[in-house]
Protein backbone atom coordinates (compact mmCIF):
# COMPACT_ATOMS: atom_id res chain seq x y z
CA UNK A 1 0.00 0.00 0.00
CA UNK A 2 1.11 3.98 -0.74
CA UNK A 3 0.41 6.64 1.62
CA UNK A 4 0.31 10.53 0.17
CA UNK A 5 -0.45 13.23 1.88
CA UNK A 6 -1.20 16.88 0.89
CA UNK A 7 1.02 19.49 2.68
CA UNK A 8 -1.02 21.89 1.77
CA UNK A 9 -4.41 20.84 2.66
CA UNK A 10 -2.99 19.74 6.16
CA UNK A 11 -4.34 22.02 9.01
CA UNK A 12 -2.26 20.39 11.51
CA UNK A 13 -4.12 18.14 13.61
CA UNK A 14 -1.51 15.52 14.58
CA UNK A 15 -4.22 13.14 14.00
CA UNK A 16 -2.05 10.89 12.05
CA UNK A 17 0.84 10.82 14.24
CA UNK A 18 -1.91 9.86 17.21
CA UNK A 19 -3.35 6.82 15.06
CA UNK A 20 0.40 6.22 13.45
CA UNK A 21 3.40 7.30 15.14
CA UNK A 22 5.71 4.98 12.93
CA UNK A 23 3.92 6.30 9.66
CA UNK A 24 3.74 9.81 9.94
CA UNK A 25 5.47 12.98 11.99
CA UNK A 26 4.70 16.36 11.79
CA UNK A 27 7.48 19.33 10.93
CA UNK A 28 8.58 20.92 13.94
CA UNK A 29 8.52 24.48 12.52
CA UNK A 30 5.08 24.20 11.63
CA UNK A 31 3.33 21.04 12.67
CA UNK A 32 2.67 19.77 9.17
CA UNK A 33 2.23 16.67 8.12
CA UNK A 34 5.27 14.27 6.77
CA UNK A 35 5.06 10.84 5.65
CA UNK A 36 7.89 8.72 7.65
CA UNK A 37 6.87 5.19 5.71
CA UNK A 38 5.19 6.22 2.37
CA UNK A 39 5.22 2.31 1.06
CA UNK A 40 3.96 0.86 4.80
CA UNK A 41 3.89 -3.03 5.65
CA UNK A 42 0.30 -4.99 4.90
CA UNK A 43 0.86 -5.47 9.28
CA UNK A 44 0.72 -1.56 9.25
CA UNK A 45 -2.48 -1.18 7.11
CA UNK A 46 -5.35 -0.35 9.43
CA UNK A 47 -3.00 2.13 10.84
CA UNK A 48 -2.48 4.32 7.99
CA UNK A 49 -6.22 3.98 7.00
CA UNK A 50 -7.08 5.34 10.48
CA UNK A 51 -5.03 7.68 10.18
CA UNK A 52 -6.44 8.68 6.28
CA UNK A 53 -9.89 7.96 8.25
CA UNK A 54 -9.69 10.72 10.62
CA UNK A 55 -7.57 13.19 8.92
CA UNK A 56 -9.52 16.62 9.74
CA UNK A 57 -8.56 18.33 6.36
CA UNK A 58 -8.77 15.02 4.22
CA UNK A 59 -5.03 15.45 3.54
CA UNK A 60 -4.23 12.09 3.32
CA UNK A 61 -4.70 9.25 1.07
CA UNK A 62 -3.71 5.29 1.00
CA UNK A 63 -4.10 3.45 -1.83
CA UNK A 64 -3.49 -0.10 -2.55
CA UNK A 65 -0.69 -1.19 -4.28
CA UNK B 1 -44.06 20.20 12.54
CA UNK B 2 -42.85 22.67 15.41
CA UNK B 3 -42.45 26.36 14.65
CA UNK B 4 -39.07 28.33 15.27
CA UNK B 5 -40.41 29.42 18.53
CA UNK B 6 -40.40 25.73 20.09
CA UNK B 7 -37.45 25.08 18.19
CA UNK B 8 -35.64 27.70 20.52
CA UNK B 9 -32.32 26.47 21.86
CA UNK B 10 -30.96 25.05 24.14
CA UNK B 11 -33.48 22.11 23.70
CA UNK B 12 -34.67 20.70 27.17
CA UNK B 13 -32.73 17.25 27.63
CA UNK B 14 -33.15 14.75 29.90
CA UNK B 15 -30.22 14.36 31.70
CA UNK B 16 -26.40 15.33 31.17
CA UNK B 17 -25.88 11.81 29.30
CA UNK B 18 -28.68 12.00 26.44
CA UNK B 19 -29.75 14.78 24.25
CA UNK B 20 -32.73 16.66 23.47
CA UNK B 21 -35.41 13.81 21.80
CA UNK B 22 -35.99 16.80 19.07
CA UNK B 23 -32.91 15.96 17.45
CA UNK B 24 -33.72 12.51 16.59
CA UNK B 25 -36.73 14.07 14.52
CA UNK B 26 -34.55 17.04 13.07
CA UNK B 27 -31.95 14.82 11.85
CA UNK B 28 -34.82 12.89 10.25
CA UNK B 29 -36.96 15.69 8.71
CA UNK B 30 -35.29 18.53 8.62
CA UNK B 31 -31.59 18.63 8.82
CA UNK B 32 -31.23 22.09 8.18
CA UNK B 33 -33.95 24.37 9.96
CA UNK B 34 -34.84 27.15 11.23
CA UNK B 35 -34.49 28.00 15.32
CA UNK B 36 -34.22 30.79 17.52
CA UNK B 37 -30.72 31.47 19.56
CA UNK B 38 -30.67 31.53 22.81
CA UNK B 39 -30.35 35.14 22.49
CA UNK B 40 -32.89 35.20 20.57
CA UNK B 41 -32.47 35.55 17.03
CA UNK B 42 -32.47 33.63 14.11
CA UNK B 43 -30.21 30.96 12.77
CA UNK B 44 -29.93 27.49 10.91
CA UNK B 45 -29.12 24.28 13.38
CA UNK B 46 -27.77 21.57 10.98
CA UNK B 47 -27.88 18.13 12.76
CA UNK B 48 -26.89 15.45 10.31
CA UNK B 49 -23.56 14.12 10.07
CA UNK B 50 -22.68 14.34 6.58
CA UNK B 51 -23.45 18.11 6.41
CA UNK B 52 -22.12 19.52 9.49
CA UNK B 53 -18.65 17.55 8.45
CA UNK B 54 -19.30 19.37 4.69
CA UNK B 55 -20.04 22.71 6.63
CA UNK B 56 -17.23 22.78 8.99
CA UNK B 57 -14.83 21.93 6.08
CA UNK B 58 -16.20 24.45 3.77
CA UNK B 59 -14.23 28.11 3.67
CA UNK B 60 -17.46 30.11 2.71
CA UNK B 61 -18.45 29.62 6.31
CA UNK B 62 -16.25 31.70 8.91
CA UNK B 63 -16.38 32.82 12.46
CA UNK B 64 -16.60 36.40 11.30
CA UNK B 65 -19.40 38.40 10.14
CA UNK B 66 -19.08 40.73 6.98
CA UNK B 67 -21.75 43.00 9.15
CA UNK B 68 -21.27 42.35 12.72
CA UNK B 69 -23.73 44.73 14.05
CA UNK B 70 -26.34 43.10 12.19
CA UNK B 71 -25.18 39.47 13.13
CA UNK B 72 -27.64 37.11 14.61
CA UNK B 73 -26.39 37.09 18.40
CA UNK B 74 -25.83 33.29 19.60
CA UNK B 75 -25.95 33.42 23.35
CA UNK B 76 -25.46 36.00 26.08
CA UNK B 77 -22.11 34.58 27.66
CA UNK B 78 -18.99 35.68 26.69
CA UNK B 79 -17.81 32.56 24.63
CA UNK B 80 -19.44 32.06 21.48
CA UNK B 81 -21.95 34.69 21.82
CA UNK B 82 -22.22 36.03 18.19
CA UNK B 83 -19.40 36.90 15.53
CA UNK B 84 -15.30 36.49 16.19
CA UNK B 85 -12.68 38.38 14.31
CA UNK B 86 -12.40 40.33 11.86
CA UNK B 87 -14.38 39.55 8.02
CA UNK B 88 -11.19 40.94 5.84
CA UNK B 89 -8.40 39.58 7.79
CA UNK B 90 -9.92 36.10 9.24
CA UNK B 91 -8.38 34.25 7.12
CA UNK B 92 -5.02 35.16 7.15
CA UNK B 93 -5.50 36.07 11.02
CA UNK B 94 -6.59 32.08 11.65
CA UNK B 95 -3.45 30.84 9.53
CA UNK B 96 -1.44 32.84 11.43
CA UNK B 97 -2.79 31.34 14.65
CA UNK B 98 -2.52 27.55 13.24
CA UNK B 99 1.08 28.42 12.42
CA UNK B 100 2.19 29.69 15.72
CA UNK B 101 0.59 27.23 18.14
CA UNK B 102 0.06 23.97 15.94
CA UNK B 103 3.83 23.28 17.08
CA UNK B 104 3.40 23.86 20.75
CA UNK B 105 0.56 21.19 20.90
CA UNK B 106 1.96 18.75 18.24
CA UNK B 107 1.29 14.88 18.53
CA UNK B 108 5.02 14.64 19.08
CA UNK B 109 5.27 16.86 21.68
CA UNK B 110 1.75 16.16 23.36
CA UNK B 111 2.90 12.23 23.30
CA UNK B 112 6.36 13.53 24.93
CA UNK B 113 4.52 14.78 27.98
CA UNK B 114 2.86 11.55 28.69
CA UNK B 115 5.33 11.42 31.54
CA UNK B 116 4.20 14.47 33.26
CA UNK B 117 0.57 14.26 32.97
CA UNK B 118 1.10 10.60 34.54
CA UNK B 119 2.53 12.37 37.42
CA UNK B 120 -0.05 14.78 37.90
CA UNK B 121 -2.75 12.43 37.98
CA UNK B 122 -1.26 9.79 40.23
CA UNK B 123 -0.63 13.05 42.49
CA UNK B 124 -4.25 13.45 41.65
CA UNK B 125 -5.40 9.86 42.91
CA UNK B 126 -3.18 10.03 45.58
CA UNK B 127 -4.98 13.19 47.32
CA UNK B 128 -8.67 11.36 45.70
CA UNK B 129 -6.93 8.26 48.03
CA UNK B 130 -6.22 9.93 51.36
CA UNK B 131 -9.41 11.56 51.15
CA UNK B 132 -11.13 8.51 51.57
CA UNK B 133 -9.78 7.39 54.68
CA UNK B 134 -11.55 10.13 56.45
CA UNK B 135 -14.48 10.19 54.24
CA UNK B 136 -15.45 7.20 52.30
CA UNK B 137 -17.28 9.81 49.33
CA UNK B 138 -15.05 11.49 47.61
CA UNK B 139 -15.48 14.29 45.21
CA UNK B 140 -13.74 13.32 41.44
CA UNK B 141 -14.74 16.61 40.29
CA UNK B 142 -12.77 18.56 42.61
CA UNK B 143 -9.60 16.45 43.50
CA UNK B 144 -9.03 14.92 39.76
CA UNK B 145 -11.44 16.22 36.96
CA UNK B 146 -10.54 19.67 37.32
CA UNK B 147 -6.96 20.19 39.18
CA UNK B 148 -5.46 17.83 36.31
CA UNK B 149 -6.13 19.93 33.34
CA UNK B 150 -5.54 22.64 35.16
CA UNK B 151 -2.02 21.62 36.19
CA UNK B 152 -1.42 20.83 32.53
CA UNK B 153 -2.35 23.50 30.43
CA UNK B 154 -0.26 25.98 33.46
CA UNK B 155 2.76 23.71 32.43
CA UNK B 156 2.43 24.43 28.71
CA UNK B 157 1.10 28.18 28.58
CA UNK B 158 3.52 28.99 31.55
CA UNK B 159 0.39 30.25 33.65
CA UNK B 160 1.22 30.84 37.77
CA UNK B 161 -0.80 27.46 39.32
CA UNK B 162 -1.27 30.51 42.50
CA UNK B 163 -3.57 31.48 39.45
CA UNK B 164 -5.87 28.92 38.85
CA UNK B 165 -8.72 29.87 41.25
CA UNK B 166 -8.74 33.80 39.41
CA UNK B 167 -8.92 32.24 35.78
CA UNK B 168 -10.99 29.21 36.95
CA UNK B 169 -14.00 32.11 38.07
CA UNK B 170 -13.14 33.84 35.10
CA UNK B 171 -13.80 31.01 32.94
CA UNK B 172 -16.78 30.03 34.51
CA UNK B 173 -18.38 33.56 34.56
CA UNK B 174 -17.57 34.36 31.10
CA UNK B 175 -19.63 30.90 29.91
CA UNK B 176 -22.46 31.72 31.98
CA UNK B 177 -25.11 33.29 29.61
CA UNK B 178 -25.52 36.25 31.98
CA UNK B 179 -24.86 39.18 30.01
CA UNK B 180 -23.08 42.04 32.00
CA UNK B 181 -21.49 39.38 34.30
CA UNK B 182 -20.12 37.40 31.44
CA UNK B 183 -18.76 39.96 29.42
CA UNK B 184 -17.68 42.08 33.04
CA UNK B 185 -15.49 38.55 33.52
CA UNK B 186 -14.00 38.55 30.08
CA UNK B 187 -12.76 41.98 30.31
CA UNK B 188 -11.13 41.02 33.60
CA UNK B 189 -9.37 38.19 31.61
CA UNK B 190 -7.87 40.11 29.38
CA UNK B 191 -6.07 42.55 31.72
CA UNK B 192 -4.98 39.48 33.61
CA UNK B 193 -3.59 38.19 30.47
CA UNK B 194 -2.47 41.36 30.08
CA UNK B 195 -0.43 41.31 33.34
CA UNK B 196 0.74 38.15 32.45
CA UNK B 197 1.63 39.11 28.73
CA UNK B 198 3.77 41.94 30.52
CA UNK B 199 5.44 39.65 33.05
CA UNK B 200 6.82 37.71 30.58
CA UNK B 201 7.81 40.01 28.13
CA UNK B 202 10.48 41.41 31.02
CA UNK B 203 11.34 37.69 31.60
CA UNK B 204 10.31 35.05 28.84
CA UNK B 205 9.96 31.09 29.57
CA UNK B 206 9.85 27.78 27.61
CA UNK B 207 6.00 28.18 27.13
CA UNK B 208 3.41 28.87 24.57
CA UNK B 209 2.37 32.97 26.28
CA UNK B 210 5.98 33.74 26.08
CA UNK B 211 6.08 32.54 22.37
CA UNK B 212 2.88 34.36 21.65
CA UNK B 213 4.09 37.77 23.12
CA UNK B 214 7.73 37.19 20.95
CA UNK B 215 5.37 36.20 18.02
CA UNK B 216 3.64 39.70 18.52
CA UNK B 217 6.36 41.89 19.22
CA UNK B 218 7.77 40.77 15.85
CA UNK B 219 4.83 41.05 13.42
CA UNK B 220 2.93 44.51 12.70
CA UNK B 221 0.12 42.86 11.63
CA UNK B 222 -0.34 41.17 14.61
CA UNK B 223 -2.26 43.19 17.04
CA UNK B 224 -2.45 43.28 20.69
CA UNK B 225 -5.75 42.75 21.24
CA UNK B 226 -5.58 39.89 19.01
CA UNK B 227 -2.69 38.20 21.04
CA UNK B 228 -4.91 38.66 24.32
CA UNK B 229 -7.59 37.35 22.91
CA UNK B 230 -5.79 34.15 21.47
CA UNK B 231 -4.39 34.02 25.24
CA UNK B 232 -7.55 33.82 27.31
CA UNK B 233 -8.95 31.60 24.30
CA UNK B 234 -6.03 29.15 25.21
CA UNK B 235 -6.69 28.90 28.83
CA UNK B 236 -10.49 28.73 28.51
CA UNK B 237 -10.59 25.97 25.99
CA UNK B 238 -7.42 24.46 27.34
CA UNK B 239 -9.65 23.28 30.61
CA UNK B 240 -13.06 23.74 30.34
CA UNK B 241 -13.23 21.18 28.00
CA UNK B 242 -11.13 18.52 29.10
CA UNK B 243 -12.62 19.46 32.83
CA UNK B 244 -16.05 17.99 31.15
CA UNK B 245 -15.08 15.13 29.42
CA UNK B 246 -13.43 13.48 32.47
CA UNK B 247 -16.59 14.06 34.35
CA UNK B 248 -18.81 12.74 31.53
CA UNK B 249 -16.46 9.99 30.61
CA UNK B 250 -16.76 9.03 34.73
CA UNK B 251 -20.42 9.02 34.51
CA UNK B 252 -21.06 6.81 30.89
CA UNK B 253 -17.97 4.43 32.39
CA UNK B 254 -20.44 4.06 35.94
CA UNK B 255 -23.76 3.67 34.37
CA UNK B 256 -22.84 1.34 32.10
CA UNK B 257 -20.75 -0.70 34.69
CA UNK B 258 -19.79 -3.63 31.82
CA UNK B 259 -17.35 -1.43 30.00
CA UNK B 260 -15.80 -0.22 33.37
CA UNK B 261 -15.26 -3.69 33.78
CA UNK B 262 -14.37 -4.24 30.40
CA UNK B 263 -11.68 -1.51 30.34
CA UNK B 264 -10.28 -2.63 34.37
CA UNK B 265 -9.92 -6.00 32.78
CA UNK B 266 -8.26 -5.30 29.65
CA UNK B 267 -6.08 -1.16 29.99
CA UNK B 268 -5.44 -1.36 25.94
CA UNK B 269 -9.13 -0.77 25.53
CA UNK B 270 -8.42 2.60 26.96
CA UNK B 271 -8.15 4.55 23.22
CA UNK B 272 -11.42 3.69 21.68
CA UNK B 273 -13.33 3.77 25.35
CA UNK B 274 -11.71 7.59 25.23
CA UNK B 275 -13.45 8.29 21.62
CA UNK B 276 -16.29 6.77 22.50
CA UNK B 277 -16.63 9.20 25.46
CA UNK B 278 -15.64 12.23 22.74
CA UNK B 279 -18.28 11.07 20.52
CA UNK B 280 -20.82 11.05 23.16
CA UNK B 281 -19.74 13.64 25.74
CA UNK B 282 -21.92 16.48 25.06
CA UNK B 283 -21.62 19.01 28.14
CA UNK B 284 -22.80 22.18 25.93
CA UNK B 285 -26.10 22.37 24.28
CA UNK B 286 -25.52 24.05 21.17
CA UNK B 287 -22.56 23.70 18.78
CA UNK B 288 -19.97 25.09 16.50
CA UNK B 289 -21.10 28.39 15.11
CA UNK B 290 -20.59 29.83 11.49
CA UNK B 291 -21.94 32.54 9.22
CA UNK B 292 -22.13 32.24 5.70
CA UNK B 293 -19.83 34.21 3.59
CA UNK B 294 -22.02 33.45 0.85
CA UNK B 295 -25.48 32.76 -0.39
CA UNK B 296 -25.49 28.60 -0.37
CA UNK B 297 -27.98 26.00 -0.71
CA UNK B 298 -27.12 22.78 1.93
CA UNK B 299 -29.78 20.17 1.54
CA UNK B 300 -32.12 22.18 -0.18
CA UNK B 301 -32.12 24.95 2.23
CA UNK B 302 -31.29 28.27 0.79
CA UNK B 303 -28.65 30.03 2.97
CA UNK B 304 -27.87 33.51 2.75
CA UNK B 305 -24.88 35.61 2.90
CA UNK B 306 -24.26 36.40 6.57
CA UNK B 307 -27.09 33.57 8.26
CA UNK B 308 -25.60 32.30 10.87
CA UNK B 309 -25.27 28.04 11.35
CA UNK B 310 -25.25 26.18 14.69
CA UNK B 311 -23.69 22.91 13.91
CA UNK B 312 -24.67 20.44 16.22
CA UNK B 313 -21.56 17.94 16.21
CA UNK B 314 -23.47 16.30 19.74
CA UNK B 315 -26.48 15.54 17.18
CA UNK B 316 -24.11 14.29 14.24
CA UNK B 317 -22.00 12.49 16.58
CA UNK B 318 -25.35 10.55 17.06
CA UNK B 319 -26.77 10.39 13.53
CA UNK B 320 -27.64 6.94 13.06
CA UNK B 321 -27.28 7.56 8.76
CA UNK B 322 -23.50 7.02 10.42
CA UNK B 323 -23.40 4.92 13.21
CA UNK B 324 -24.83 1.52 13.70
CA UNK B 325 -26.89 1.50 17.50
CA UNK B 326 -25.60 5.16 17.25
CA UNK B 327 -27.03 5.99 21.13
CA UNK B 328 -24.82 3.03 22.31
CA UNK B 329 -21.85 3.51 24.52
CA UNK B 330 -19.85 0.85 22.23
CA UNK B 331 -15.80 1.26 22.12
CA UNK B 332 -15.71 -1.56 19.99
CA UNK B 333 -18.00 0.18 17.32
CA UNK B 334 -16.22 -0.31 13.68
CA UNK B 335 -16.90 3.56 12.97
CA UNK B 336 -14.20 5.13 14.61
CA UNK B 337 -14.13 8.83 13.32
CA UNK B 338 -16.26 11.21 15.35
CA UNK B 339 -16.52 15.33 15.54
CA UNK B 340 -16.06 16.06 19.19
CA UNK B 341 -12.84 17.75 18.10
CA UNK B 342 -14.54 19.71 15.31
CA UNK B 343 -13.32 18.70 11.65
CA UNK B 344 -11.64 21.18 8.47
CA UNK B 345 -9.33 24.51 9.35
CA UNK B 346 -9.96 24.72 13.00
CA UNK B 347 -10.38 21.39 13.94
CA UNK B 348 -9.19 21.55 17.66
CA UNK B 349 -5.48 22.17 18.24
CA UNK B 350 -5.50 20.43 21.54
CA UNK B 351 -6.75 17.72 20.56
CA UNK B 352 -3.91 15.59 21.01
CA UNK B 353 -3.11 16.93 24.26
CA UNK B 354 -6.53 16.30 24.98
CA UNK B 355 -6.59 12.79 24.22
CA UNK B 356 -2.87 11.92 26.27
CA UNK B 357 -4.66 13.66 29.31
CA UNK B 358 -8.43 11.72 29.10
CA UNK B 359 -6.25 7.83 28.07
CA UNK B 360 -4.32 8.79 30.90
CA UNK B 361 -7.05 9.60 33.22
CA UNK B 362 -9.07 6.97 32.62
CA UNK B 363 -6.15 3.91 32.52
CA UNK B 364 -4.91 5.30 35.76
CA UNK B 365 -8.64 4.95 37.08
CA UNK B 366 -8.87 1.68 36.16
CA UNK B 367 -5.42 0.27 37.46
CA UNK B 368 -5.92 2.25 40.60
CA UNK B 369 -9.66 2.61 41.97
CA UNK B 370 -11.42 -0.49 40.01
CA UNK B 371 -14.18 -0.96 42.91
CA UNK B 372 -14.88 3.48 41.80
CA UNK B 373 -18.77 4.02 41.78
CA UNK B 374 -21.10 6.38 42.03
CA UNK B 375 -21.74 8.08 45.51
CA UNK B 376 -24.91 10.01 43.83
CA UNK B 377 -27.93 9.26 41.38
CA UNK B 378 -27.23 10.65 38.37
CA UNK B 379 -30.29 13.10 38.72
CA UNK B 380 -29.21 14.33 41.98
CA UNK B 381 -25.89 15.54 40.24
CA UNK B 382 -25.49 19.64 40.04
CA UNK B 383 -25.59 20.30 36.25
CA UNK B 384 -24.10 23.56 34.86
CA UNK B 385 -27.29 25.05 32.94
CA UNK B 386 -26.64 28.34 30.97
CA UNK B 387 -23.32 27.55 30.49
CA UNK B 388 -21.64 27.14 27.59
CA UNK B 389 -19.63 23.62 28.31
CA UNK B 390 -22.34 22.77 30.59
CA UNK B 391 -20.75 19.93 33.01
CA UNK B 392 -21.29 19.23 36.52
CA UNK B 393 -19.96 20.86 39.88
CA UNK B 394 -19.56 17.89 42.26
CA UNK B 395 -18.98 14.15 40.97
CA UNK B 396 -19.11 12.16 44.54
CA UNK B 397 -17.66 8.69 44.37
CA UNK B 398 -16.79 6.07 46.24
CA UNK B 399 -14.90 2.53 46.30
C1 LIG C 1 -11.68 17.14 25.49
C2 LIG C 1 -11.22 18.33 25.33
C3 LIG C 1 -11.50 19.23 24.13
C4 LIG C 1 -12.58 19.27 23.30
C5 LIG C 1 -13.82 18.41 23.36
C6 LIG C 1 -12.32 20.31 22.33
C7 LIG C 1 -13.17 20.63 21.28
C8 LIG C 1 -12.89 21.55 20.29
C9 LIG C 1 -13.70 21.78 19.13
C10 LIG C 1 -15.01 21.07 18.79
C11 LIG C 1 -13.09 22.74 18.38
C12 LIG C 1 -13.57 23.30 17.03
C13 LIG C 1 -14.24 24.64 17.17
C14 LIG C 1 -14.83 25.14 15.88
O1 LIG C 1 -14.70 24.52 14.83
O2 LIG C 1 -15.49 26.20 15.92
C15 LIG C 1 -11.92 23.15 19.10
C16 LIG C 1 -11.05 24.14 18.70
C17 LIG C 1 -9.97 24.57 19.45
N1 LIG C 1 -9.48 23.99 20.60
FE1 LIG C 1 -10.24 22.39 21.55
N2 LIG C 1 -11.12 20.89 22.60
C18 LIG C 1 -10.58 20.26 23.70
C19 LIG C 1 -9.37 20.53 24.31
C20 LIG C 1 -8.55 21.59 23.97
C21 LIG C 1 -7.32 21.89 24.64
C22 LIG C 1 -6.71 21.09 25.79
C23 LIG C 1 -6.83 23.00 24.06
C24 LIG C 1 -5.54 23.63 24.49
C25 LIG C 1 -4.82 24.39 24.00
C26 LIG C 1 -7.75 23.39 22.98
C27 LIG C 1 -7.60 24.48 22.13
C28 LIG C 1 -8.39 24.72 21.03
C29 LIG C 1 -8.18 25.84 20.11
C30 LIG C 1 -7.09 26.90 20.22
C31 LIG C 1 -9.17 25.74 19.11
C32 LIG C 1 -9.41 26.69 17.94
C33 LIG C 1 -8.83 26.13 16.69
C34 LIG C 1 -9.15 26.96 15.47
O3 LIG C 1 -10.04 27.80 15.49
O4 LIG C 1 -8.44 26.77 14.45
N3 LIG C 1 -8.77 22.49 22.96
N4 LIG C 1 -11.80 22.39 20.25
Amino acid sequence: MHIEADQEKCVGAGQCVMAAPELFDQRDSDGVVEVLVSDPADSQAAQAREAELTCPAAAITVTAT
Amino acid sequence: MTTTEDRRLPFPRPNILELAPLYEALRREAPVVAVTTPAGDPAWLVTRFDEVKQLLGDKRFGRSHPAPEQASKINRAAVLEGPSGNYETEAADHSRMRRLLTPAFSAKRMNRLSGDVQALVDGCIDRMVAAHDTDPVVDLHALLALPMPIGVICALLGVPEEDAPLFRDLSDRMGTASGADAHAAREEFGRYVTRLAEAKRANPGQDVISDLVAAQAADETFGYAEMTRLAVGLIFAGHETTVNRIGLGVLFLMTRRQHWDDLVADPSRVNATVEEIMRLGAPGDLGLVRYAHEDVSVAGVDIARGDALVLSINAANRDPGEYGAAEEFDPDRPERAHLGFGHGAHFCIGASLARVELRTVFATLARRLPDLRPAAELDELDVRTGHITGGVTTLPVTW
